[in-house]
This record gives structure tokens, C-alpha cells and sequence, in this order.
């Protein structure tokens, strides 16, 4: 009986204690995530699972917030940047934002990779006045229902607007075309196929079949097949990077050569590289980019500083990895915003900073602007068209404006 | 776990631990409290996967799937036609039932492994189901619900879970328990018993899917989002690790099991050991070791610790072989 | 203790009809030559179906074989191949040729394997039942891929073929020397496989220690290392699989690379029978091109459905045939 008594009165003195020991740590801030040293601020990333590929976006843009630490930081404070890995499951993602912004205690979530982990936290980050800036996805929310969510802001120009200038393109310049579309089988895909056929106009009808594959999906014969079956001269491949290089090598493979386009999330030279090395031919193919081209022209100052981050803060990375350079372009537009949000930031300053730019981010493609208003919220909608030759990307003709 | 005379000792022991519970928030951060929510949801998902898989033997790798579909009417019920999200709960758990009786119909074929397996492909197939009627479900994008507060979910999932709880105790208790586990330990004898088979094994899944049902309706509060990553397979290995680490059979063991596979792993991913490449390797390399060691679950070790008798952490035969088939 | 129980005292095997499972085979490649001869487009989805199905059935094998010769449903069995992928992609990567490299990756999958059995399956399984070791094997599954992409990092690496991208143009239908190999060399490996475990005294000692390790044990054959052995083995398997595969158009060198494989590949043993590597392979080309043609043709399977619809195939067998195409229905005594 003793002994049983022993045991009940262990187990309440563990409960006890950790009662205790969690009010110990239910710690509390004036200003969250800033003070007369550091402002800290954090996002989620898939680190892990089947978009882990994105996992170098945090990485890079953890490298060039280095960079600007060791230079001195932003008004005199160091940037604290925490990403959590939540693997894309919007499961993860909720807990670990509410994590980073009721423990972590951050002054913004940034970054934030995904649409469904953003539209997942977008509630409860307006709700609770944490600002939500510079999120890594292309979907047109973020800058179209800024009234309903003043403090969710994107980055990236959005696929429909990416695809409506393939549809120009297709239309002015294209004349014979007959358009094979693969695409995403969700909303993802939609995007894109909404803004093909808002570009092409009255050529919508130069559709001859739209395919679609799910994301889990890891073979696309099947539908390239098809498409090349449809007699299509006009590959419209909207896809993301595992299943586009699949595409490409595919349709070398059954002998199909069309003017290919593929989206800018799945262009990085590096998965040209790889389609190439697999037996993809690629000569020809276009699609469009936003980002500094370091690759054709390696001796400009940005091109150098861009290594110079790199080599000395995130070695592991791939340099022919665009993805890399839109984490570094993304975490300067950051910085930008923090310095401009004054010396004592708030987040109130902070998204007003973002919601009032004029900036000529250096990363990105020269010429392009980082353009805000209050009521006009997609940082970048400029967008300049590249046609791959030899082992690189050329971009060519002009920049497209409001690219949307 | 007999269940079917509670010992006083047992009962102030559950009276402290709830107690407990009920006490934790009044010192716990906003955050700590969502997470305890989550605990509670994977209380109620490991009880449900026990009633299945630790009472009648049969396996399932497929909880994930009776989570999605009470989630899924909870999120349809509430974005598209306008409920109070907590009113959806019981229908939640109806379509649970129907749906569990409607996988464990064809199930009656089959056992151990190719059971494991039909569970298996059965997790993988709703959330690919729910993504084929984007219009209903929201598709990959999918549907955000109303946000409440930490302290609110809490106490929310935590009280359904002591209702799901007792419910089960009262069922688990009388005479369909003891026929759930004769049917698990040996089936001849209990069919030449007078246990009808079918029916039971059924009606195992249909109250383990209506309550997992629960489980999945009260995820999707706390996350206040739906989409069909959200109940992926990873979800259904969790439930069924949470289950076999608590050690199958144990009300304790519930309640560890759900503490360590939703604890465990958001820890390590906030801790930053190394780095957070590092979590899934830490994790695996726990789950084996707590195999290797507690293969009979925390419940196992609880229950020698504390003396509660030879009756806690029985053992949990459950066959997996391929006899009987 | 109570033992995992598996087999018990008195389990026999019916003998199963014998000639209907062929002669629907027989009846399923009928159909397909004659569309395929009727149109060039169906013959190109069947072949590129069958491309499919060749990537499925190399890891079915490992997974029948682990079956048979551990009685364990190995959910690390992809894991595990991703792992070894990894290891060959290094060696080429540190300077080895393909072929160099292969060869010793076997040698490193087969020590791996074992090790894995030793180190982390063995110690399970001593004390805790089939359950636990399944728990087991999803605990691996979780670390091997975890490690990858913490060696390795996580993005899309290029592993290069060990075919220089031949392609074959018959009649309109493109496919290519890789496809060709992948398939032959799962039909090989089912060869081998029957060789070992029919004619050779090891073979025999696998299955024994696997069905009946205390009878084993009692004439002497050293049960543990014989489940190290088939672990070993096993992975050996598997990284053919995952070389193959990673040699695909279709499958791109990234830690998660076998996941989608995997679920493929279970479905394909069980459909075949868990025990019949014959069966695995059958079944996998099966699903391959089933789903390639309902893909293609039934426009009501959308490309969410093409999942489910593998797993409604195997349970159409299963429900027809609880113990899959090629398995031995075991009777159970009272």
C-alpha cells in the first residue's frame, strides 16, 4: 500500500512540476521580437518530404542576412532569422507559426513557402497583427485581398501573369501553333492555364489538348504522349521541377520537338542542366525570368557579391540553383523593408515600408522595379523572357510590365 | 486493459492526471496550449486506432483516412454551408461509423499483413479522393476554418476527449469487449463461442472510425485548415506508432503515445540539434529504440513501476502473420 | 512469452486452381497485343506502362524477398534503396566508373542490410512481436531518409545512366535500352531467387528459419544470421531497384525519390502474392500498364484517381484471391 502511495504521490509531484516548469516559461515581451540588439524574425520551409528541393531558399536567404550582420545590421541590430521545417503539411505548419510567433516571439513571419501552409496561417497572423511579408509562393492572394489581410504581402510575380505573357507571346509571334498543355491537375495548375489563355485571346481555340498529372505523380509519359499524339507544335509545360524535367526528357525520348515553355518555378538552369544531362533536348526552349542573370554576366558586381555571400555563408549551395538567388533577392527586399521601417521598427512601420516601395533590388534583372503602393501589394510584377542556347538561359526582347 | 472493475487506486490516479490536464493551461503560453489540443487529438485518434488493433487484432495502417473523412465534413459543414463548427462534431463521428463499417466489410477477408495493407492503400486513397472534388473539398488549396484560441481548443479537445474516453470505457468494458478480444486472441474460439465474427470486427472498425472521426473533426479546428496533405500517410504512421510506443491495450499508454509522437518530434524540430536535417533521423532512431526496449509499449514500463498488478500493459498479441487467411 | 504468432501448430497449404491466374494473364497480354497492333498510340502507352511496371517490380522483389525470408513487411525497403542510390551516386561522384561503382554499392548494400537486420531489427525483435518489428521498420524508414537528405542535402542530384540514352523507334512506339534492362533485370533477379530458394541448401535454410525458427533452430541452422542474411540480400535487391530506377526519365536522385515507388511496389507483391517473386513482378507490370491505359483512355480516372485505382486492383484480386495471384492459401487447423 505504501508502495502504491509512493507511486501516486511521484506521479503528482512530475505533474506538479511540470506545471511549474511551463509557467517558468511562459515568458512575455514589450515589443515582440526587437530590441536595442536584435530583431528576430522567422519562418516555415519544407526542409524535408517531396518539396524539400525548396529547402535552399531558407539557407540562402540565411546566408545573406549573415552578410548583412557582419557588415553591421540594420540600424544597428542583428537579424535573428529561425525556419522551421514543416515539410509542406499545413498540419506542421500551423503549430510552428504559432510557435514562432508566441515562444520565438518574432516581429514578422517571413518567407513563408507554400500556398495551402500560407492560406493555412493567414487567418491567424492578421487576427493576431503579425505581419506575413514576402511569402514564397506565386499565387495572386497575397497582393489581390490585401483589404480582408492588410498584413500578408507576397514577393514573386504570380503564374497567371506569368503565363498570360507566354500566351502573347504564343499569340503575336507564334502563328501556326497548335498548343499541348500539361499542367497540374489543382489549383496550382489552374493558375497557370487561366493566365495562358488570357494571353493567347482570341488564339485560345489553338488548344488541341490539355493534359494534367497529379502532384504525387512521378511518371508523365503518359501524357506527354498524348499530347504529342494530339499533333501539338506547342508545348505549354506548367509543371513542377521533378515532373517538367521528366517532360523534357520524355519528349525527346518519343521524338516530339515542339517550342516548349516552361514555368519559371521549374527553369533554374540547374533542372535544365539535369534535363539536358538525361537526354532532354532543350535548345529553344522559353520561358521567363525576374532574377539577376549572374550566370551570362559572372563579372558584374552583383554577380561577385552574390558568390561572395554564398562561398563564405551557404558553400553547400548549388550556384546554378536559381533558386538560391531568389532566396538572397527575397532576404535583401527584408532588410530593405527593416531599415526603412525606421529606427525603432514596428510592425505596423515595417508594412508600411513594404507597402511603400521604390526600390531597385539588385538581384533582381536590371531594369526591373520594386514597386508598392498600399492599394497596388506584388512587390515584383515585371518579368523579361529567356530562351535557352547552348547551357544557359539568354533573356531577350523587353520587360514586361504588370506582369499580371 | 481489464476495464472492468476499476480499482479505487486506478481511479485517483485518473482523477489526478485529470486534474492535471484540466490545470495545465492556466500556466501555459497561447502556443503550449494548441499543443496540448494536439495531444488531445491524438489521444483520441491513438484510443480509437487500440480499439481496432489492440482489442480485435486487427491491424490498421489506416487511421489517417477516418480522420480525413470526419475532418472533411467537419470543413465542409462549416466553410460551405455555415455550422457552428463544434455541432459538426457528432455528425463527424456518424460518417466516421459508416465509413469505417464500409472498410471493414471487405476487410473481414483479409488478415494480418494484407490487412495492414488494405488499411495502408485505404489511407492513401481519401486523401487523393478528397483532392479529385476541389469544388467540395477545396482541392491542395483547401479550406480555411475560423481560428479560435489556444486556451478555447484546449479545453475543447480535452473534454471530448474525456467523453470519447468514457464512452469507450463503458463499451470496452461489457460484454462487446470481452468478445472484441476474444476475437483477438483466437478467432476459432471465439466464432465456436457464439462471438459472430462479421459482426464484431465490423463494428470494431465502425466505432474505432467514428471516433477517429472525432479525432480528425477536432485536428482540423486546431489547425483551422484542410487539405489533403494535412492527413497524408505520415498521419496514420504517427497514430499507429503512438499506439504500439504507449503499448496497445493501455489507457496510459494512450496518453504517452500521444505526448511522444506530437511532442517528440515538434522538439526536436524547434530545438535545433545540429540541425533540422537532423530531426527525422533522431525520431527513427527513437522509435527503434523504444522498440528494442519497451516493445511492449511505456504502458508496460508504467505499469511494473507502479505495481498496478499483472493485469496493465498485457500483452499485445496482435498476429500478423499470415495464418488464417 | 507469448510468441508472435505467425504460424501455428498445424497450418497447411491447399492447393490452389491452378489454371485460372494464367490463363487471365494469357487473356490480359491478347488485349494488349491486339491494340497495340491496331494503334500505335495505345502500343506506345502499353510499352511506356510496362517501363513503369519494370521500376515497380525490382523493388517488389526486395520486398517479397524480406517477406519471405524475415516475415516482415519491410516499410524501409525504399528507404533503404534511396540510401544506396545515394552511395553509388558518390562513388561516380568521387570518380569511379558506373559500372565500378555499381558493383561495389551491391557489396556496400548487401554489408548494409545486414547490419541493419543486426543492429536495429534483431534487438526488436528478440523481445517484442510482429507489430513491433513493423513499428520497427517504419522508424527506419523515418531515419534512412532523414540521413539521406542530411548527407546529401535535398536537392535534385544527377545520377548518370548506366545505358547511354539508346532509344528504340518501332513502328511509331519509342522506348529505350534502359527500359529493356530494368524489366530483364527483375525478371532476372525472380530467376535467381526461385534458384536460391528451391535448389540450394541456404535457400531452404532461409525459408525454414523465417516459417519455423524454433524447428530451425533444433536442426542447427543459425536462425539470426539467416535473417541478417535475407536483410542483406534484400537490400542488394533494392539497390538495383533504386539504381534502375534513378536511371529512369522518370525518377529524379532526391531523398524522396522511392516514396511513390514503394506504395507501387506493395501493392504489386500483394496482388502477386507476398511470397511468389514471380507474382510481384506480374503484378507490377500489371499496374504499370493498367494504369498508364486507364490514364490514357478512361477519362473519368483523373490523375487523382490513378493512385486509388492501383489499390482497387489489388483488392479486386485480393477479394477474388485473398492470398494474391501467386500465393499459397494456408489453411489454418484447429
Amino acid at each position: 500500500m505504501t508502495r502504491r502511495l509512493n507511486g501516486a504521490l511521484a506521479l503528482a509531484v512530475l505533474v506538479l512540476a511540470a506545471v511549474v516548469v511551463s509557467a517558468a516559461f511562459a515568458a512575455s515581451s514589450a515589443t515582440p521580437g526587437v530590441t536595442s540588439k536584435t530583431i528576430t524574425i522567422g519562418g516555415t520551409f519544407p526542409l524535408t518530404g517531396p518539396a524539400a528541393l525548396y529547402g535552399v531558399i531558407p539557407k540562402a536567404e540565411a546566408a545573406y542576412f549573415a552578410y548583412v550582420n557582419a557588415s553591421g545590421g540594420v540600424n544597428h541590430r542583428q537579424i535573428v532569422f529561425k525556419y522551421y521545417d514543416d515539410g509542406y503539411n499545413p498540419a506542421n505548419t500551423v503549430p510552428l507559426t504559432k510557435k514562432l510567433v508566441e515562444q520565438d516571439h518574432v516581429f514578422a513571419v517571413y518567407g513563408s513557402l507554400g500556398t495551402a501552409p500560407t492560406l493555412a496561417t493567414r487567418d491567424y497572423l492578421n487576427k493576431a497583427g503579425v505581419p506575413q511579408v514576402l511569402v514564397a509562393t506565386g499565387d495572386s492572394y497575397w497582393g489581390a485581398q490585401y483589404k480582408k489581410y492588410p498584413w500578408t504581402i507576397g514577393f514573386q510575380p504570380d503564374y497567371p501573369g506569368e503565363s498570360r505573357i507566354y500566351g502573347q507571346f504564343i499569340h503575336n509571334k507564334v502563328p501556326q501553333a497548335k498548343i499541348g498543355v500539361l499542367m497540374q491537375d489543382d489549383a496550382y495548375g489552374q493558375n497557370y492555364y487561366n493566365g495562358l489563355v488570357a494571353g493567347l485571346g482570341a488564339d485560345k481555340s489553338k488548344i488541341v489538348d490539355v493534359e494534367k498529372y497529379d502532384a504525387t505523380a512521378t511518371d508523365v509519359t503518359q501524357q506527354v504522349v498524348k499530347l504529342k499524339a494530339a499533333g501539338a507544335n506547342v508545348f505549354a509545360l506548367f509543371a513542377l521541377p521533378t515532373q517538367t524535367i521528366t517532360a523534357l526528357v520524355v519528349a525527346t525520348k518519343i521524338g516530339w520537338q515542339p517550342t516548349t515553355f516552361i514555368n519559371n518555378v521549374s527553369s533554374s538552369p540547374l533542372f535544365m542542366g539535369l534535363a539536358q544531362k538525361s537526354g532532354a533536348n532543350v535548345q529553344g526552349d522559353i520561358s521567363a525570368t525576374y532574377v539577376n542573370d549572374v550566370w551570362n554576366n559572372p563579372n558584374t558586381a552583383t554577380a561577385k557579391l552574390y558568390k561572395s555571400i554564398i562561398a563564405k555563408y551557404d558553400s553547400g549551395a548549388d550556384p546554378l540553383d536559381a533558386n538560391v538567388l531568389y532566396g538572397v533577392a527575397s532576404a535583401w527586399t527584408a532588410v530593405q523593408a527593416l531599415k526603412a521601417a525606421g529606427a525603432n521598427p514596428t510592425r505596423q512601420s515595417f508594412m508600411t515600408a513594404l507597402t511603400n516601395m521604390n526600390e531597385v533590388n539588385p538581384f533582381l534583372y536590371p531594369g526591373i522595379k520594386m514597386v508598392t503602393t498600399p492599394t497596388e501589394r506584388f512587390p515584383i510584377d515585371q518579368q523579361i523572357l529567356e530562351q535557352y542556347k547552348g547551357t544557359a538561359w539568354q533573356p531577350f526582347g523587353h520587360i514586361f510590365s504588370k506582369a499580371r | 486493459m481489464k476495464l472492468t472493475k476499476p480499482s479505487l487506486f486506478g481511479v485517483a490516479v485518473a482523477v489526478v492526471v485529470a486534474v492535471a490536464i484540466a490545470l495545465l493551461p492556466l500556466t501555459m503560453s497561447d502556443y503550449h496550449d494548441s499543443t496540448g489540443a494536439d495531444v488531445a487529438v491524438f489521444f483520441i485518434a491513438i484510443l480509437a486506432l487500440n480499439i481496432v488493433t489492440g482489442y480485435t487484432g486487427q491491424i490498421s495502417i489506416g487511421h489517417g483516412a477516418f480522420m480525413a473523412v470526419g475532418g472533411y465534413t467537419t470543413a465542409i459543414l462549416t466553410h460551405n454551408h455555415g455550422w457552428n463548427d463544434l455541432a459538426t462534431l457528432p455528425l463527424a463521428a456518424l460518417v466516421g461509423f459508416a465509413f469505417g463499417v464500409l472498410v471493414g466489410l471487405p476487410a473481414l477477408r483479409f488478415h494480418g499483413v494484407y490487412l495492414a495493407l488494405t488499411t495502408f492503400a485505404v489511407a492513401l486513397a481519401v486523401p487523393q479522393v478528397a483532392k479529385n472534388y476541389p469544388k467540395f473539398t477545396g482541392g491542395t488549396e483547401g479550406l480555411a476554418l475560423p481560428t479560435h484560441s489556444g486556451v478555447w481548443l484546449y479545453r475543447t479537445t480535452w473534454i471530448v476527449a474525456g467523453i470519447v474516453f468514457v464512452l469507450a470505457w463503458l463499451l470496452l468494458r461489457g460484454r462487446t469487449g470481452r468478445a472484441f478480444r476474444s476475437v483477438r486472441d483466437s478467432e476459432i474460439a471465439a466464432s465456436s463461442s457464439g462471438v459472430t465474427l462479421s459482426l464484431y470486427k465490423t463494428l470494431a472498425f465502425g466505432v474505432s472510425a467514428a471516433f477517429a472521426g472525432v479525432a480528425g473533426s477536432l485536428y482540423v479546428l486546431v489547425n483551422n485548415f484542410v487539405n489533403p496533405d494535412v492527413f497524408g500517410l505520415t498521419l496514420s504512421l504517427y497514430i499507429l506508432i503512438g499506439a504500439v510506443v504507449g503499448g496497445l491495450g493501455s489507457l496510459w499508454g494512450v496518453l504517452v503515445g500521444a505526448a511522444f509522437v506530437q511532442l517528440l518530434p515538434i522538439g526536436l524540430t524547434t530545438t535545433h540539434i545540429s540541425s533540422s536535417q537532423s530531426v527525422p533521423v533522431i525520431f527513427g532512431a527513437v522509435v527503434i529504440a523504444v522498440m528494442a526496449l519497451l516493445p511492449l509499449g511505456a504502458a508496460n514500463l508504467l505499469g511494473t513501476f507502479l505495481h498496478f498488478g499483472s493485469q496493465m500493459g498485457q500483452s499485445s498479441d496482435v498476429p500478423l502473420g499470415t495464418e488464417g487467411r | 512469452m507469448a510468441t508472435a504468432s505467425l504460424t501455428q501448430r498445424g497450418t497447411a497449404f491447399r492447393p490452389t486452381t491452378s489454371w485460372i491466374v494464367p490463363a487471365l494473364i494469357a487473356v490480359g497480354c491478347v488485349f494488349l497485343v491486339i491494340g497495340s497492333l491496331r494503334s500505335s498510340l495505345f502500343a506506345q502507352q502499353t510499352i511506356s506502362g510496362l517501363a513503369n511496371g519494370g521500376i515497380y517490380a525490382s523493388l517488389a522483389v526486395a520486398l517479397v524477398l524480406i517477406y519471405r525470408a524475415t516475415e516482415v513487411i519491410n516499410f524501409a525497403q525504399g528507404a533503404l534503396a534511396t540510401f544506396t542510390t545515394y552511395v553509388a551516386w558518390q562513388l561516380i561522384d568521387w570518380g569511379l566508373t558506373y559500372w565500378l561503382a555499381f558493383v561495389c554499392t551491391l557489396g556496400i548494400a548487401f554489408v548494409g542490410g545486414f547490419l541493419v537486420q543486426l543492429v536495429a531489427i534483431r534487438p526488436v525483435e528478440r523481445r517484442g512481436n510482429q507489430l513491433t518489428v513493423v513499428i520497427a521498420s517504419i522508424g527506419l524508414l523515418i531515419l534512412v531518409e532523414g540521413l539521406v537528405g542530411w548527407i546529401w542535402g535535398n536537392e535534385i542530384k544527377f545520377m548518370p545512366a548506366p545505358f547511354p540514352s539508346h532509344i528504340y523507334r518501332v513502328g511509331g512506339v519509342s522506348f529505350s535500352r534502359q527500359d529493356i534492362a530494368t524489366i530483364a533485370i527483375s525478371i532476372a533477379s525472380v530467376v535467381l531467387l526461385r534458384l536460391l530458394f528451391q535448389f540450394t541448401k541456404l535457400g531452404l535454410a532461409m525459408r525454414a528459419s523465417a516459417v519455423r525458427p524454433d524447428a530451425a533452430r533444433l536442426v542447427g541452422i543459425r536462425v539470426s544470421w539467416m535473417l541478417s542474411l535475407g536483410w542483406g540480400l534484400a537490400a542488394v535487391l533494392g539497390a538495383v531497384a533504386g539504381m534502375m530506377a534513378a536511371a529512369s526519365p522518370s525518377v529524379l536522385l532526391q531523398p524522396s525519390m522511392m516514396d511513390g515507388i514503394l506504395i507501387y511496389a506493395f501493392a504489386a507483391a500483394v496482388l502477386g502474392g507476398l511470397e511468389s517473386a514471380a507474382g510481384a513482378v506480374i503484378g507490377a507490370l500489371a499496374i504499370g500498364v493498367t494504369l498508364n491505359l486507364l490514364g490514357a483512355y478512361v477519362s473519368w480516372v483523373t490523375p487523382q484517381l490513378l493512385l486509388p485505382a492501383a489499390f482497387v486492383l489489388m483488392l479486386v484480386v485480393l477479394l477474388v484471391k485473398p492470398s494474391g495471384l501467386f500465393g499459397r492459401t494456408r489453411v489454418r487447423r484447429v
